[in-house]
């Protein structure tokens, strides 16, 4: 499978007459994109509002970010969720880089959106404030969750992918300014020297503890708790295969954009034939139910097994009850004799004192961490606010609480509320360490 | 420039060995013994103008008036910083700079910072309470140990921002906190994978921690036994009238369930936000099986349920606070006499 | 808040549903639950059906209450 994705580097965004790129810049008529998010009725407002690196503005409630592209050959974007479904992962992909669609809940936020500083001592806290994001402003006709503390927000994030589909299709005819090449050929069609090489898998648990429809992580549109873990092609995943969810507590959660720009998974492309064999990745998810975790831990020990996998990288999407699976897949990989490494986030509590994870064992000898859920933040007023501060307090917040938002527009809040900070695909500079 | 005070004990502060160890506490005008070359370390952003002397002994023996004493007299003294030490591997003098750097933190605010060797038995017992610096097992080590404390008075004087703890070479005391790096998770993750697959060695950034167990509680009979309810799951009368908080809860309340054959719908709600609460909301009995333990109790199954149930939510919760709280219903526990709990976690 | 009751010598049984944790962290008898938002119901059951397998639970745990174990015991549920 021959994936192709064009990279247009884009400077800067504006508003005007045609939605094009040119040298950089990003031009948006926002009557047009606006016209495409009300496609769907249950948009009863909408505006869509920019966010520049270094502007004084916070964001919040954010319910999902998708990044700007199109496919060019070779399939659909979002197959099976917004579009037909077909396989994703070969073909040429066009992206525009440097930029971000956000759904943004003009009013109303829940226990899983996020927050995003683009200037000041809490921009750092996430890699979205480093983006050009084109925030969707919306409230929607939802009422049966409006006072839910766990929304499926479904109305803005659809329509987050029409946005960020309608925008990118302005480049579908252009030539990209960089052009990424990933090309994995099957099992028994590769060198010798390759071979060789160590075998490695990528696990990546999705997060599925939710028992309704319309709240987990999908694969190809069909709800991630619903199945058992599978072999995926590491293309798949770069390529739109996984839509993010929404009910998670919002630091742990890996957005679409960060699925489709997954750098674990693209430095394991870049090693495969070098110092790695990379068999695949495999897909995974972390149910509630014991049985369940059971379940999938062993299926991905099966898979990795019959790969002849000698190494693995496990990726959570999560913290809490989820660390069990986390630790269950580690150990049984360990069994099988494959060295694993993990990838997570921590929840060590206001005092730092609490145990890293809910779950422990010896065998998790090799661990990156990339956050803290519990770190407390108290950050400074800021002079524009994207949608809706107050969420933050009201709405049942995983990282606020009734005291949150102050008067004078500061905030304090737990990193657990902040928008995808935690990047546990790797994706951003963040560690936990011991004091 | 911030003041500073040297507490030594008999040995350093030249008073005599292990005969004069029943040496009571003084204070003293500017530096003794290994106080001048704290002094000269520490210099300029931060000037020793009191030492403190104490006899080992008289510390071990006496702690609560050796604390009394030297507090009494560092209420007359006007200090940023506190130094106990160092004490490589000598015991008493390791617990005596503990216990006195504890107690003047306690007491006054100020950072307090000690040294000793790793073997030094006062390290396991409180690394986590204080900055306890990786020292030497001699005096041997003086011309190191100093320093290396110098280094950090001077970044807490400076109110510089503090590395971790190996960075700056105390004991990690059990606090993790988020940091920056400036090297992405996608690549430390591949290089710990990689240095992993050749055998190399590497540094997790998440170590495992050991286990605390309990001694185990002996069998109860049960006929005769008084037996409670508690729950992490947030069961509580229908508005939540303690305000108990549905994530990092750091309160607990108990409620009444005398004459109650069971938990009714619309009497009791789960507050707890991590899971779907309609199944709890509708029969609260999923959590607190109130309903079928009646029906042991009718069969005198148990001797008697106790008339409260214990609750808080179990999401976000601090292992301190959790711990905090366990004991404090403990405590209730234990004074209505009651021998068996059934726990439901969440 | 497990292990500070049994601290405290009172003997306390576990009802929870991620039993490795739970064993993890120091709880000594343990008995699984249906699932983290009912642990002691089941919507599949009947409400009849579903009382009954809770109090078989209760039972268990009462069991492991009256049973001398030398470390973390998770006490087996046949539904």
């Amino acid at each position: 499978m021959k994936l192709e994705i064009g990279n247009f580097y884009v400077k800067d965004v504006v508003f005007g007459d045609s939605t094009s790129y040119q040298d950089g810049i990003l031009t948006l008529n926002k009557q047009e994109a606006l016209q495409v998010v009300r496609e769907d009725e249950h948009i009863t407002d909408a505006d869509i509002v920019l966010a520049k690196p270094g502007d004084p503005i916070r964001i919040t409630p954010v319910k999902e970010a998708i990044e700007p592209r199109c496919k060019v050959s070779g399939g659909t974007l979002f197959p099976g969720v917004l579009n037909k479904l077909v396989p994703a992962g070969s073909g040429r992909t066009h992206a525009l880089k440097g930029t971000s669609v956000l759904a943004v809940g003009k009013y109303w936020g829940g226990f899983q959106d996020g927050l995003i500083d683009m200037s000041g001592p809490g921009a750092n806290q996430t890699q979205f404030s480093s983006l050009i994001n084109i925030c969707l402003v919306a409230d929607t006709d939802e009422e049966f969750e409006r006072n839910e503390q766990q929304k499926k927000n479904k109305a803005l994030r659809w329509a987050g992918m029409r946005l960020a589909e309608y925008i990118g299709n302005c480049v579908k005819s252009q030539e990209p300014e960089e052009l990424e090449v990933y090309e994995l050929p099957p099992l028994n069609q590769r060198e010798a020297k390759v071979t060789e090489l160590p075998g490695v898998v990528y696990v990546m648990q999705l997060q599925s503890q939710m028992i309704e429809s319309g709240h987990n992580a999908l694969f190809y549109g069909w709800d991630s708790n619903r199945m058992v873990p599978t072999l995926i092609h590491p293309n798949e995943l770069l390529d739109g295969a996984v839509i993010s969810g929404s009910f998670m507590p919002c630091s742990s959660k890996i957005s679409t954009y960060q699925h489709a720009n997954n750098p674990t998974i693209k430095n394991l492309l870049k090693e495969h034939g070098k110092t790695i064999n990379f068999l695949g990745v495999i897909l995974s998810n972390l149910n509630v139910k014991l049985e369940e975790k059971t379940r999938s831990a062993m299926q991905v020990r099966q898979i990795a097994t019959s790969l002849g996998a000698q190494g693995a990288i496990v990726c959570e999407e999560g913290y809490g009850n989820p660390d069990a699976d986390f630790i269950a897949v580690i150990n049984e990989l360990e069994d099988a004799g494959i060295k694993t490494v993990g990838i997570t986030n921590e929840c060590t509590g206001r005092d730092g004192r609490s145990q890293s994870l809910v779950d422990l064992s010896d065998k998790a000898d090799a661990i990156v961490s990339t956050g803290n859920v519990s770190q407390l933040l108290k950050l400074p007023p800021m002079e524009i606010v994207i949608g809706s501060l107050i969420a933050l307090a009201r709405d049942g917040n995983s990282g606020g609480w009734e005291g949150s938002v102050k008067e004078d527009g500061s905030i304090e809040m737990e990193n657990n509320g902040f928008f995808c900070s935690d990047a546990n695909t790797g994706a951003h500079y963040k560690t936990v360490i011991e004091y | 420039m911030k003041k500073a005070v040297h507490y030594i004990n008999q040995f350093f502060g030249q008073i005599g060995g292990e005969d004069k160890a029943d040496y009571a506490p003084t204070i003293h005008v500017g530096v003794i013994g290994p106080g001048m070359l704290l002094k000269n370390t520490v210099a300029p952003e931060i000037e020793v103008t009191h030492t403190i002397i104490c006899g080992d002994n008289f510390f071990g023996s006496n702690e609560e008036t050796a604390i009394e004493t030297i507090i009494g007299y560092l209420k007359g003294v006007e200090f940023d910083l506190f130094i106990a030490g160092p004490a490589f591997l000598a015991g008493r003098y390791g617990f005596a700079c503990a216990k006195i750097c504890k107690a003047v933190e306690e007491h006054f605010g100020v950072p307090v910072v000690t040294s000793m060797h790793v073997e030094n038995p006062a390290v396991e017992m409180f690394r986590k309470d204080l900055y306890i610096f990786e020292g030497g097992d001699s005096a041997g080590a003086m011309r190191k140990d100093v320093p290396a404390l110098a280094k950090f008075l001077k970044k807490l004087a400076n109110g510089e921002p503090l590395k971790s703890a190996r960075e700056e070479g105390y004991f990690p005391r059990g606090i993790r906190f988020e940091a920056f790096t400036n090297e992405l998770g996608a690549d430390r993750v591949v290089k710990m994978l990689l240095k992993k697959l050749n055998g190399e060695a590497f540094i997790t950034e998440m170590p495992m921690p050991k286990v605390d167990r309990v001694d185990i509680a002996p069998t109860v009979d049960l006929r005769d036994a008084t037996i409670a309810f508690v729950n992490s799951g947030g069961i509580v009368p229908v508005g939540n009238p303690d305000r108990i908080q549905s994530a990092s809860a750091t309160k607990w309340g108990k409620y009444s369930i005398a004459g109650q054959d069971s938990l009714k719908g619309g009497e009791w709600q789960t507050i707890h936000a991590g899971f779907d609460p309609s199944f709890a909301n509708e029969n609260p009995n999923v959590i607190v099986p109130l309903d079928v333990l009646r029906e042991y109790e009718q069969e005198g199954r148990v001797g008697k349920i106790h008339e409260y149930v214990y609750s808080t939510v179990g999401t976000g919760t601090t292992q301190a606070d959790a711990s905090r709280m366990g004991a404090e219903i403990a405590q209730q526990l234990r004074d209505a006499n009651v021998s068996a709990v059934i726990l439901t976690s969440t | 808040m497990v292990k500070e009751i049994e601290r405290a010598g009172i003997t306390i049984v576990q009802m929870a549903n991620l039993v490795s944790i739970a064993k993890t962290v120091g709880a000594n008898r343990i008995v699984p639950t249906v699932s983290i938002p009912h642990p002691l119901g089941d919507p599949n059951l009947s409400p009849a059906d579903e009382r009954k397998m809770r109090k078989y639970r209760v039972g268990v745990a009462l069991q492991a209450l009256e049973t001398g174990v030398e470390e973390a015991t998770i006490f087996e549920v046949k539904y």
